[in-house]
């Protein structure tokens, strides 16, 4: 809950339809590609030798669903384990995760699998949460199976894709069908005052996850 | 894999990676071409190293450079004499916050930091502790990863493998077995490769050690586990703000910036890739001089300077200015380093120019450069077990910090206050409302002139030498004012007018009013007040401000015939000072006790 007025103090904020604002965090070990991922998806850029996180970094994308313009809000956090302790402050509120993994690095996934483990227990319980198995490009080095992958994300209810930051691959794609999986029924109105939070609806977060990876 | 092959595998992991630093890039060595940023015809060097486009209009330096040059024959001088300098310092100091020329950088911080003794005392460690850590540190994957990761857009450490990327690689290994306790902490590698622009890789070394073991400057508590004084440090800058800056922090409260979010690369890395690198350096030779207490008052003057841009900001753009702005501000530089003297000065003043000596908990336990195997769950990098106590301490102070701020922030809304009241008046009555009204405390009487100055650059004291004292300004007070001052309430003046009075609240005029009235205040229902006064003890934190129950604040005196002029000035001899309205004395003002208990 507590939200804050954000966006919704935007003068034109009602003259737009629909629009909705989430608090997506994005989770896992380090260099799997968080960063990466976000600046393909914010700018469309790709990083060699993206900085390493050091806390965290936000950023915002709007996307257009038909009739609704959705706001992430992006937390990128930092991967090292020492930084775990800091990640609620960052999770905490939030409507969707996208955890991140290499599929080059088997300890990756193991990492990422503590992440939901987490989440499941200590986030929002109607938090959407995706995994992303990044470095799709890399798929002659392959650590981690696609198919073992999606039997946990459909164990867990988890959206997942495989991707890569560096040739774009399901970049978009994995932002997009989280803001379609997100409840979307409450408006931002333009009367913003600090502690006018979106109640998120009670939905379909048990709905089975759409099969959604692997070419 | 069982545990003898995870083993086996993070051995070879380990040896892969330094095998490859050990060889650099000497004949034979398999680099593959896209680890090299590529460089390109519009490239160009900045005098420090970086790499811009030139297409891209850089800041030109030359007069800088010039300036720098004719210093250098006076920092040689010192040089020659450097004992009597660090004795008495005065001279020392006033020059360091000018700059120390960058040709002679490397010279004076590894004099600061006393890396001679240092060096005569440990001979032989550094290459003993680097030997070791290539055979047994876990932390080698992380640290390769970083060093992958680190200023790649300068001339030195832009080869994969290059003579500088070794030095660095081989001085955060050295110190991950060094220092067991810390290891490696992402955010050191930036550290270590700005003293590798300006020293050898051992000198380096040594100067890392310092930064992190030396009292003076004590990083260890940052970067062990659980980050205790990352904590303790966040905590002392919210004094602050609520005692300085209370509008701009409620501000940040409100939009969800709140100190956790942006302090930590702040006081992690000393500003480092905040500001624009040429500042880093000047806030780093005064880092160096002066130790910890700079990192506390850098981090209120960036505010202070930066405050108006600020409040004009939402959630996003606070954001982006904090992260990215910021470092690109044009602002000059020796102006930045003056009002971050002043800055110290009126801290200092205060008594919040420094958070206290570190408590046990953030000082090393161990002794440095014994040798311990590392664990199986080390070697293999797993972690051992959930969160460690001092995690969780650092995980509920992350999240009590939010918490209290949203807790405060819906009081404020729900609790009925005068219209020209805003929340920050509630918010900082809730908190001293457990005592006698009638006492005058530290925490409460925490007015500032330069709060609400449009001119940042006012200093204290030059307020303090011009006695004008009724300088007619909206944006420091609304009507509700005078019933302010007759509750005694002082403090909450600064956070009048946050709402009602709108955006002329930070009316962007840089003119330092004390010195130059403005002779047309929009609104004669307007009052200055100066107080230089000092907390004799700085107030306890204040923690747990949901228990109190908010004070209503008292009903605003509208008549547009007010004009209140009030000097206090709890230093002088005076035992009363008066207070004056429309010209007449009213009443006499005291103060009964300098100093309030917040419970
Ligand atoms: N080949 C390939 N490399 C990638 C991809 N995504 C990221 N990388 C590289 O992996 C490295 C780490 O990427 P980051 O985005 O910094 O990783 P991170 O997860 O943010 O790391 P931390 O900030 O340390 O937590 C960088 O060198 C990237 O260039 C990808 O999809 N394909
Ligand atoms: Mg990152």
């Amino acid at each position: 809950m507590a939200n804050r007025g954000g966006a919704a103090q935007r003068p034109n904020s009602q003259t737009q339809g629909k629009i909705c604002q989430f608090k997506l965090v994005l989770l896992g070990e380090s260099a799997v590609g968080k960063s990466s991922l976000v600046l393909r998806f914010v700018k469309g850029q790709f990083h060699e030798y993206q900085e390493s996180t050091i806390g965290a970094a936000f950023l915002t994308q709007t996307v257009c669903l038909e009739d609704t313009t959705v706001k992430f809000e992006i937390w990128d956090t930092a991967g090292q384990e020492r930084y775990h302790s800091l990640a609620p402050m960052y999770y905490r509120g939030a409507q969707a995760a996208i955890i991140v993994y290499d599929i080059t690095n088997m300890d990756s996934f193991g990492r990422a699998k503590v992440w939901v483990k987490e989440l499941q227990r200590q986030a929002s319980p109607n938090i959407v949460i995706a995994l992303a198995g990044n470095k799709a490009d890399l798929a002659n080095s392959r650590a981690v199976e696609c198919d073992e992958a999606q039997a946990y994300a459909d164990e867990n209810g988890l959206l997942f894709m495989e991707t890569s930051a560096k040739t774009a691959k399901n970049v978009n794609e994995i932002f997009l069908a989280i803001a379609k999986k997100l409840p979307k029924n409450e408006q931002v109105s333009g009367a913003g005052s600090a502690n006018q939070g979106r109640r998120l609806v009670e939905s379909d977060s048990s709905a089975k996850t759409a099969g959604n990876c692997c070419k | 894999m069982n545990e003898e092959e995870l083993l086996i595998r993070a051995a070879e992991e380990r040896a892969i990676i330094v095998n490859k630093y050990a060889h650099g890039r000497e004949e034979g060595a398999q680099i593959d071409p896209w680890e090299d940023p590529q460089f390109e015809i519009y490239h160009v060097t900045d005098r420090y190293g970086f790499i811009h486009d030139e297409r891209i209009a850089q800041r030109n330096d030359k007069k800088q450079i010039q300036v720098e040059m004719e210093r250098e024959k006076k920092w040689l001088k010192m040089a020659k004499e450097w004992d009597h300098h660090k004795r008495s310092p005065e001279k020392l100091r006033r020059r360091v916050y000018k700059g120390i020329p960058d040709s002679l950088r490397g010279t004076f911080w590894s004099r600061l930091l006393n890396l001679e003794t240092i060096k005569q005392e440990q001979k032989g460690k550094y290459e003993e502790m680097r030997a070791i850590a290539w055979k047994w540190s876990p932390d080698i994957r992380q640290i390769d990863l970083d060093v992958n990761r680190t200023y790649r857009d300068h001339v030195m450490f832009r080869e994969r493998y290059g003579l500088k990327q070794q030095a660095l690689f081989n001085i955060l290994s050295a110190y991950s077995v060094y220092n067991r306790e810390i290891g490696y902490c992402q955010g050191m590698s930036q550290i270590a490769a700005l003293l590798l622009m300006y020293m050898n890789e051992e000198d380096a070394f040594w100067a890392l050690s310092a930064l992190i073991c030396d009292k003076k400057y004590c990083m260890h508590g940052f970067y062990i586990q659980g980050f205790p004084k990352l904590v303790r440090y966040q905590d002392h800058h919210d004094k602050i703000m609520n005692k300085f800056l209370p509008k701009l922090k409620k501000h940040l409260d409100r939009h969800g910036v709140d100190t956790g979010i942006y302090t930590l690369k702040w006081f992690f890395q000393c500003y480092l890739d905040r500001v624009p690198f040429r500042l880093a350096l000047r806030i780093w030779d005064a880092y160096l001089l002066d130790g910890e207490r700079v990192l506390i008052a850098v981090g209120y003057n960036l505010l202070k300077l930066h405050r108006q841009q600020l409040m004009r900001l939402g959630m996003d753009d606070i954001l982006t200015y904090l992260q990215i702005r910021m470092e690109r501000s044009e602002m000059d530089d020796d102006i930045v380093m003056e009002s971050l003297q002043r800055c110290m000065e009126e801290l200092k003043k205060a008594k919040l120019h420094y958070p206290g000596p570190s408590p046990p908990d953030e000082l090393p336990k161990m002794p440095f450069g014994t040798f311990t195997e590392p664990t199986f769950e080390q070697k293999v990098g797993r972690r051992t077990s959930e969160l460690t106590a001092l995690e969780r301490v650092a995980t509920e102070s992350v999240v009590l910090r939010r918490q209290q701020t949203e807790e405060q922030l819906e009081m404020d809304q729900l609790s009925p206050r005068p219209p020209g009241a805003t929340s920050n008046g509630h918010h900082r009555l809730s908190h001293i409302s457990g005592s006698d009204g009638g006492n005058l405390g530290g925490s409460k009487f925490s007015f500032d002139p330069s709060i609400d100055d449009a001119s940042s650059l006012v200093s204290r004291r030059s307020l303090a030498d011009t006695s004008v004292t009724s300088t007619a300004d909206l944006s420091v007070f609304s009507s509700v004012t005078r019933s302010h001052a007759q509750d005694n309430s002082l403090d909450t003046h600064s956070n009048v007018s946050d709402e009602s009075s709108g955006p002329r609240a930070i009316t962007p005029t840089a003119t330092p009013r004390a010195l130059t009235p403005q002779p047309s205040a929009p609104s004669p229902d307007v009052v200055r007040i100066y107080v230089p006064y000092s907390s004799p003890s700085p107030p306890s934190p204040c923690r747990q401000n949901g228990d109190l129950p908010p004070r209503s604040l008292p009903c605003p005196l509208t008549s547009d015939q007010n004009k209140l002029i009030i000097k206090v000035d709890n230093n002088s001899q005076e035992e009363q000072t008066p207070i004056v309205e429309h010209g007449h004395l009213v009443k006499p003002f005291q103060l009964n006790s300098p100093e309030i208990d917040l419970k």
